[in-house]
């Protein structure tokens, strides 16, 4: 009784903080979405209505006619999906290899991918581009995905993922015999499912807005994911916030989808990959 | 340098726009089959989202009139487009044909990455004559013309009659001088309402690259070694914004004008002037409301009257494997047919001599002949080989004058200082 | 480097362990398997490893080869040695962006005590609609960078802001936040740890629910009082994900780009008007700048080599200090 007295007077604060965090979190949130709404000469106006004055739909099709929203669509979603897919496999197998086989030069290895993890991400632009134009891939969905196709930061996560599963049933495996990648496919990766799907929506979140890279290669609209498209939006200086932030509410939309449907693994997976060394 | 709305495009689209018949037609083939009737396929680089319909409708123009060619048009919005371009001309991959600028033009063509043009001869790309010889010396580089003027725009003083009619004050008109400008902004501010009277941002090509020729000043020598930020000249018309925020208090401190951009003050009403290159236009005549309460009169005179003088030109890849067809594609847009269907769009003047008109009769509501007759005291947009440089240099010295963090005198001898240096860097073939 | 010690004894100690139990036979036997299990390890590692090369070590070799050249604007590279680090080193602007993101990096770490506070009151026994906190503090994370700071610039604007608004109905007078030089950081790492806080708080409240229950009735046993069990249980359990949490935070805090660079206004055209484009201008934008602007690859190669020097410093320091304060179960 005391306990439930005592932690009933814990969680009503509790609820008062995270609420107050919550509402001054989602505000920016809440106002994209009212300014979706709002006509350009209202959502310009000073001072700032909060609620539009009439709800203007016609920021949405805007949008549309802007640019090729279906394809670009079609384009962000086969993006993230091969990223993520190809990260996931290839990031599994190296991580594995660094978590429970031991080679010579291993250590150094392992170093150079930690190195690639701590390069600042604009150091690989120009001879990428290079690489992509060499190969003849500008404007082309290869251009999109192969660079992403793998990670460093995947690699560590799930070698810290592997680190933390228990040795006994691979070693038991190995003891009958199965060679090393056996053990890995048929025992450590379905352990790791949830590591994986963890690595799997965050891939997933960051090629769904990934810019820079996708606006340098591919300037063909029907070739660009929406956040170049996006981008191009904001054709000149005078935005025309009302479309922006229609489009960027359009473009987000299935990624918190995505999130709110899987937040449970999600968070399982982090607890998992979680981390403890 | 372009800054438009998209209600314009959208306006636009509905206006006169039908769909780019999609095109992915017979791969590169360079070989003519016949006189003017080759095959083949383009690439057109732009960057303002709100020029592609009308970009578009030209270019379906052009392959009606040529069977067999397809041109594709291509978009990089305003922020990468000058990056992309340059990769792309590294790797021998730009577009066949692409927008230039002025600030642009010197490092393309001194790298020898456009293609001259012919100006005399049998087939001409395009005739001096044709065009505001201004604009065609824009892109004319050691005596080699490499581009064809596409469109140009001038400066001019756009004001709300309605906060004028409040403060009972005249409308401006040819007669005002920086003087009736400074007088009336300070009438026409009302800081209760939170109105001010004009805005004086650190724009170049709308504000100061204006005020200091209006002044007698310069920015660049004709020779384009040295700097004119020290020039005594050059200061005043430099002053004239800084005293306007702070001595005269008629404008908009440059913190507030970060916040808000002075266009769009004037879009809601709490700016009375603006000064606003005349691709604005458009945007201003979009806006149903705006449209009704706005009109345009000439910048007011310094020492003398002037007008800075920009416009975009089509040049033509060094490398494109198409070198005849992009002859005839550019052609074909500085030609008569295009630069009307172009005007017709109302998002930018056509360059080409007796073709601004239905720009102007498009929007019958503004005066917009003012923008038309500055030609007649335009004066030449300032440019070198890496125009861009310097220019990023001058705007952030010159933020920190405006916003008083330095006196000008000090801000303008730091900056004549460095653009020097990179003028000299320049003349080295150093970038 | 420093990964070494936490990478390193692991193995060993863990494999003797194991096979003292087993005994002889397999020993022997694991000792034929290491010697084939050597070809596998390289084959795993193979497919990522090969393509992290191409596309990420060698392009920083690259670019490290760049940064001893002078470009022409459109390729042909002259060797000019070190002359544009000596450049960078006597450039005022340099050592501004340099001490911007540090200001930034150190404002946006304060986001993890915040996150830590989250997590911990979203892990309190008997709360309900935990789901509905999380998915709220993580939305953020999932929007994308462009309008969030178009969204942002609105908050802040000095005139009409709401942020200003709602100040001076408290009877402050707010500033014209990010073209003040004085506000431009705190302005743009509130964003910056608006965009992360979700982010760590789902890491640490993941690491605080792997923590076993029995810990806390051991301790409560002991005569724990809660705030002395989150010192003595909580802290040195989640110090791992703290820790985690930290490299990457100072990672990406240095390498900020976007979100800055669009608050400030740099992707309009007349950016360089914003009175605090100094105060807020990052290395990373400065790169960007030099590189893509200014025609200046070579050095702007250089300010992306320093900087990358400077974050692989800044970690391995961390990895040294983690053996103070950070505790592997």
């Amino acid at each position: 009784m005391r306990r439930t007295a005592a932690r009933e007077g814990r969680i009503r604060p509790a609820h008062v903080l995270l609420a107050l965090g919550a509402v001054i979190t989602v505000f920016p949130l809440v106002w994209e979405v009212l300014t979706s709404f709002k006509s350009f000469g209202e959502s310009v106006r000073m001072p700032p209505t909060i609620l539009p004055a009439h709800w203007d739909r016609s920021n949405y099709a805007k949008v549309f006619e802007a640019v090729p929203f279906g394809r670009q669509f079609v384009n962000t979603v086969v993006m993230a999906l091969l990223r993520t897919a190809a990260q996931l496999l290839l990031c599994a197998m190296a991580a594995y290899a660094f978590a429970r086989i031991r080679f010579p030069g291993r250590g150094a290895l392992f170093l150079g991918f930690l190195a690639v993890l701590m390069v600042p991400g604009q150091l690989f632009l120009l001879p990428q581009y290079q690489i992509m134009q060499s190969l003849g891939w500008l404007d082309s969905m290869q251009a999109l995905v192969v660079p992403g196709m793998f990670s460093a930061f995947g690699t560590f996560l799930l070698r810290q993922f592997f680190m933390g599963l228990p040795e006994e049933l691979e070693e038991a495996a190995r003891l009958d015999g199965a060679n090393p990648f056996t053990v890995f496919w048929r025992i450590a990766l379905p352990l790791a499912r949830p590591g994986l799907l963890a690595l799997g929506i965050l891939t997933f979140l960051w090629s769904w807005n990934d810019l820079m890279w996708p606006l340098i290669v591919n300037t063909d609209p029907a070739k660009m994911p929406l956040s170049a498209g996006l981008a191009s939006l904001q054709g000149a200086h005078l935005t025309e916030y009302p479309v922006l932030m229609a489009g960027s509410l359009l473009a987000t939309l299935p990624v918190i989808v995505v999130f709110v449907a899987m937040q449970r693994q999600f968070i399982q997976g982090i607890a998992f990959s979680g981390m403890k060394g | 340098m372009r800054r438009r709305s998209l209600l314009t495009a959208a306006a636009a689209s509905t206006l006169a726009a039908a769909p780019l018949a999609a095109g992915c037609g017979p791969a590169s083939s360079p070989s003519a089959s016949g006189g003017g009737s080759r095959r083949g396929h383009l690439t057109y680089g732009v960057w303002d989202v709100y020029q592609v319909p009308a970009m578009k409708r030209v270019a379906r123009e052009f392959e009606r009139s040529r069977p067999g060619v397809t041109v594709d048009v291509q978009l990089t919005p305003n922020g990468t487009y000058w990056t992309k371009l340059r990769t792309a001309c590294t790797g021998g991959s730009a577009p066949d044909v692409f927008w230039m600028n002025g600030p642009n033009f010197g490092m393309y063509a001194d790298a020898g990455q456009l293609l001259p043009l012919e100006t005399d001869g049998p087939e001409p790309v395009l005739r001096s004559a044709d065009f505001p010889p201004d604009l065609v010396s824009l892109y004319r580089w050691k005596g080699v013309q490499y581009g064809v003027p596409k469109d140009f725009d001038t400066v001019a003083l756009w004001f709300n009659k309605e906060i004028f009619d409040r403060a009972k004050v005249d409308y401006p008109d040819a007669s005002w001088s920086w003087q009736d400008l400074i007088t009336n902004a300070q009438r026409l501010t009302d800081r209760k309402r939170g109105i001010y009277g004009v805005g004086a941002p650190v724009r170049e090509q709308e504000n100061y690259y204006n005020s200091v020729p209006q002044a007698g000043g310069w920015v660049i020598s004709p020779d384009k070694r040295r700097s004119g930020y020290s020039d005594e000249r050059t200061l005043e018309g430099l002053r004239l914004w800084i005293d306007l925020i702070h001595r005269y208090r008629a404008s908009p401190t440059l913190q507030q004008m970060t916040d808000t951009d002075p266009t769009q003050m004037f879009q809601s009403g709490t700016l009375a002037m603006t000064y606003e290159a005349s691709y604005n236009a458009a945007t201003f005549h979009a806006d149903r409301e705006l449209r009704a309460k706005v009109d345009v009169a000439p910048m007011p005179k310094g020492r003398r009257r002037a007008t800075v003088l920009h416009g975009l030109a089509n040049v033509i890849y060094a490398r494109t494997p198409q070198p005849e067809l992009a002859r005839e594609f550019v052609r074909f847009l500085g030609g008569k047919r295009a630069s009307l269907l172009q005007g017709k769009y109302g998002t930018a003047i056509p360059a080409r001599n007796g073709t601004a008109e239905p720009w102007a009769a498009g929007m019958p509501r503004f005066d917009l002949q003012v923008h038309l007759d500055a030609l007649d005291y335009a004066v030449p947009y300032p440019s070198s080989a890496n125009s861009a440089a310097w220019q990023h240099k001058d705007q952030m010295w010159l933020a920190k004058a405006w916003s008083g963090d330095l006196s000008l005198k000090e801000a303008t001898s730091s900056l004549t200082t460095a653009m020097n240096q990179l003028l000299a860097q320049e003349r080295k073939g150093e970038s | 480097m420093s990964v070494e010690a936490r990478t390193g004894p692991v193995v060993p100690g863990r494999r003797a362990r194991a096979s003292a139990v087993v005994g002889r036979e397999l020993r022997r036997r694991e000792r034929r398997f290491r010697h084939r299990d050597k070809w596998w390890g390289y084959a795993l590692i193979a497919p990522a490893g090969l393509g992290l090369a191409v596309f990420y070590l060698w392009p920083v070799v690259q670019t490290v080869y760049y940064s001893l050249t002078r470009w022409g604007a459109f390729g042909g590279t002259t060797w000019i040695g070190l002359s544009n680090y000596r450049t960078l080193v006597a450039d005022p602007e340099f050592w501004q962006s340099l001490a911007n993101t540090g200001i930034y990096t150190g404002l946006v770490l304060l986001g993890i005590p915040l996150s830590m506070v989250l997590a911990v009151l979203l892990n309190l026994k008997g709360l309900r609609g935990t789901g509905v906190y999380r998915t709220l503090y993580f939305l953020p994370v999932v929007t994308m960078p462009a309008a969030v700071a178009v969204v942002w610039r609105w908050l802040y604007n000095g005139d009409v802001g709401i942020l200003n608004q709602a100040l001076s109905a408290l009877g402050i007078d707010g500033t014209y936040w990010v073209s003040d030089p004085d506000t431009i950081r705190f302005a743009v790492a509130v964003v910056g740890v608006w965009m992360t806080v979700g982010h760590h708080m789902i890491l640490l409240l993941a690491g605080l629910q792997s923590i076993p229950a029995d810990y806390y009735e051991a301790a409560s046993l002991d005569g724990a009082g809660r705030i002395r069990q989150f010192f003595s249980v909580t802290l040195p359990l989640l110090s791992p994900t703290l820790f985690f949490t930290t490299v990457l935070s100072v990672i990406q805090s240095l390498q900020v780009f976007d979100l800055v660079y669009l608050i400030i206004g740099a992707n309009t055209q007349n950016s360089l008007q914003n009175p605090a484009f100094g105060e807020g201008q990052t290395v990373v934008m400065l790169f960007f700048q030099k590189a893509f602007f200014d025609n200046q690859r070579g050095y702007g190669a250089a300010i992306v080599c320093v900087l990358f020097v400077l974050i692989m410093a800044l970690t391995a320091v961390q990895f040294r200090l983690q053996k103070r304060w950070v505790h592997y179960a």
